[in-house]
């Protein structure tokens, strides 16, 4: 990205933020299906590549999403992943575990017609049974879209730091 | 071989617990299993030019494959021979040479170190370079898919796949274009024993209706009756389970290749397209294979899905640990959208976040790690599901057992893994080959089900 884009105005800032509050604590308190509804757009690319360790001068390109990728959903996708979670059946999430995420470094950037580049970093923290505890850490890239006075996702990718993902799955939001 | 039935009873179907939890029987396993078995590599989709290479693991001896000049593969280990540093620390790439990064010594394409920076200052011409290249491990391919060995004294990687060749060469060469595999491949770490998931991919058809419930009810298709086990069909009618010489083996749901897919047209007109040519070569039992999904793994750690089309890697990291590799299975002759298609389901369902793959992470785990306890430990496993309802087939070869819900390969796994324990080196396993399939005592029991049906 370039460091020349447009910053957005210090409320716009103060409310994208206040968004990404509002979606952290519906992820964390089980809302998936109001997260869905509210704060995604039908439009959504949800995205989480695969990046290779490779050599400096490796010059094949960057993954795209015709490429392998842990996440590559349509909102009709997600919204399978999401109602699967209310299905009752889902063994290993019962009695639930619980999680926590940290979300820092936003920086926003107007990209006209009422949508908004975001940049941030993300922690998870999950913590299963008596003892299992894992973290990940990613870089998130976001095109938000004003709707009413708030904001929807439209396309989210997801840089997961680790390239072998230290827990048994990645079957969360982020 | 022994008559010792404690880790294995092939007679009672148990297994004792200490399989997944001691460390001695895994260090035997990395000696005697890991050691003298054919280990997946790679497949030449992955690495498609001459100099292009990938690094991976042969339980856990770190290794580079590496496509020659010649167009043949060679493995070597991932060492160096001078202080025993890693040669090369990328997933893959294209290199003329490999350089460590310690003091600088060069190995080839092939291994063979070609360069020792001060060579001549420093070691006054005294060095023996040709006796220092990477220390090779044997390479085969069948059908694209590459494998090494740690063993000069193994058999061809044609005579280890030996009968279950037949069952591969219905999907792996199929209608003619046969199968690759896309990557990169996403890898993760799962705390448990690595035969956990070779043994469910081998044959557990029983865990789907049940740990996976909540997916199958989501993605609907075929096998969405079997979710909660509620469905009402008639079981020994939907497909079979198949165990071979050497513990490759498999269990089939007929007509169901791509049931856990959702987005499937390019897929499925793919089967349609091919189906009667793979019956014209093979015949019309493997046409019925070609279009059924399969759960198999290849002896030791080699496991895949056909149909769902995801292939899994167990690299065992100690008696509690393992690192999974995840990798899509294509039609080489699908087109371009067909294939990407195929990627994404397979992914969206076995990937590392994958809807069915975070049913089964759990129970893997949880499996392994109860075998802490020492009055745990000292207890046994059961895989009894279907004794007696199985045996050798006039048509389908090794061991057939009646339905896709069984043990039957699942035993013959841990037949053949208290064989290769057992064994002090390939000569004695090959002289069980005419009696290996004895333990399945039922002989007649096809012969005695297809004259009932007559």
């Amino acid at each position: 990205m370039s460091v020349k884009q447009i910053s957005v105005a210090q409320d716009v800032h103060f409310a994208i933020e206040a968004h990404y509050r509002t979606e952290v604590r519906l992820w964390q308190t089980g809302q998936y299906r109001e997260w869905l509804k509210e704060m995604v757009a039908e439009d959504i690319h949800y995205w989480m590549p695969i990046y290779e360790q490779r050599f400096i001068r490796d010059r094949r390109p960057d993954p795209t999403p015709h490429d392998a990728a842990i996440y590559n959903d349509d909102y009709g996708e997600l919204k399978q992943r999401v109602e699967r979670l209310y299905s009752g059946t889902v063994w290993m999430e019962d009695p639930p575990s619980k999680i926590r995420y940290m979300v820092s470094n936003v920086e926003a950037f107007d990209a006209g017609d009422g949508e908004f580049d975001v940049y941030s970093n993300v922690v998870v923290y999950r913590n299963r049974r008596q003892l299992e505890m894992t973290v990940h850490t990613l870089g998130r890239e976001d095109k938000l879209r004003r709707v009413g006075d708030d904001f929807q996702v439209f396309r989210r990718k997801l840089n997961i730091d680790a390239r072998v993902t230290q827990d048994k799955n990645l079957y969360f939001f982020c | 071989m022994t008559e010792d039935a404690h880790l294995v009873d092939n007679v009672e179907s148990s297994q004792s617990r200490e399989i997944f939890w001691d460390k001695d029987v895994y260090n035997l396993e990395l000696e005697r299993v890991f050691g003298r078995s054919w280990l997946f590599l790679g497949h030449e989709s992955l690495l498609p030019k001459p100099g292009d290479f990938i690094t991976t693991y042969m339980a856990e001896d770190k290794v580079i494959l590496s496509h020659q000049q010649d167009g043949s593969f060679r493995a070597f280990i991932n060492s160096c021979t001078h202080r025993g540093n890693q040669i090369c620390h990328a997933d893959s790439g294209n290199a003329k040479a490999f350089v460590c990064n310690y003091h600088g010594w060069v190995y080839g394409q092939d291994g063979r170190l070609v360069d020792v920076p001060l060579e001549t200052r420093c070691y006054h011409g005294q060095l023996d370079k040709a006796k220092l290249g990477a220390k090779h491990v044997r390479v085969e391919t069948y059908k694209g898919f590459i494998f090494g060995c740690g063993d000069a004294d193994a058999p061809s990687l044609e005579e280890y796949l030996g009968e279950f060749r037949w069952y591969l060469d219905t999907i792996w060469e199929g209608a003619g274009g046969g199968l690759e595999l896309l990557g990169p491949p996403m890898k993760s770490i799962l705390a448990c024993n690595w035969k956990v998931p070779t043994e469910n991919f081998v044959g557990d058809g029983y865990h789907v209706g049940w740990t996976h419930a909540g997916a199958l009810g989501q993605i609907g298709g075929e096998l969405a009756g079997l979710a909660g086990n509620r469905a009402d069909m008639p079981f020994e009618e939907l497909g079979f389970q198949f165990t071979t010489r050497h513990g490759h083996g498999f269990g089939v749901i007929n007509n169901a290749a791509a049931a856990i897919h959702v987005k499937r047209d390019g897929w499925a007109k793919y089967l349609a397209d091919t189906r009667a040519e793979v019956g014209r070569k093979f015949g019309p039992e493997r046409e019925e294979l070609y279009v059924g999904h399969w759960n198999c793994s290849i002896f030791p750690s080699c496991s895949f899905l056909y149909g769902t089309n995801t292939f899994k890697v167990w690299h065992p990291r100690g008696p509690h640990e393992i690192e999974v590799w995840t990798y899509t299975m294509v039609p080489r002759d699908a087109d371009a959208a067909t294939k990407s298609m195929i990627q994404r389901e397979a992914t969206r369902s076995f990937g590392t976040a994958g809807t069915l793959e975070s049913d089964d992470g759990e129970n893997m785990s949880s499996a392994t790690h109860v075998n802490r306890g020492n009055i745990t430990r000292d207890g046994r496993m059961d895989s009894s599901m279907g004794v007696g309802f199985e045996g050798p087939h006039p048509v389908y070869p090794g061991i057939v057992g009646s339905s896709f819900i069984g043990e039957t390969s699942h035993r013959g796994f841990y037949r053949f893994w208290k064989e290769m324990l057992d064994a002090p080196d390939w000569a004695a396993v090959k002289a069980n080959d005419d009696n290996w399939d004895s333990v399945f005592t039922n002989r007649d029991y096809w012969a005695d089900k297809i004259e009932a049906a007559e």
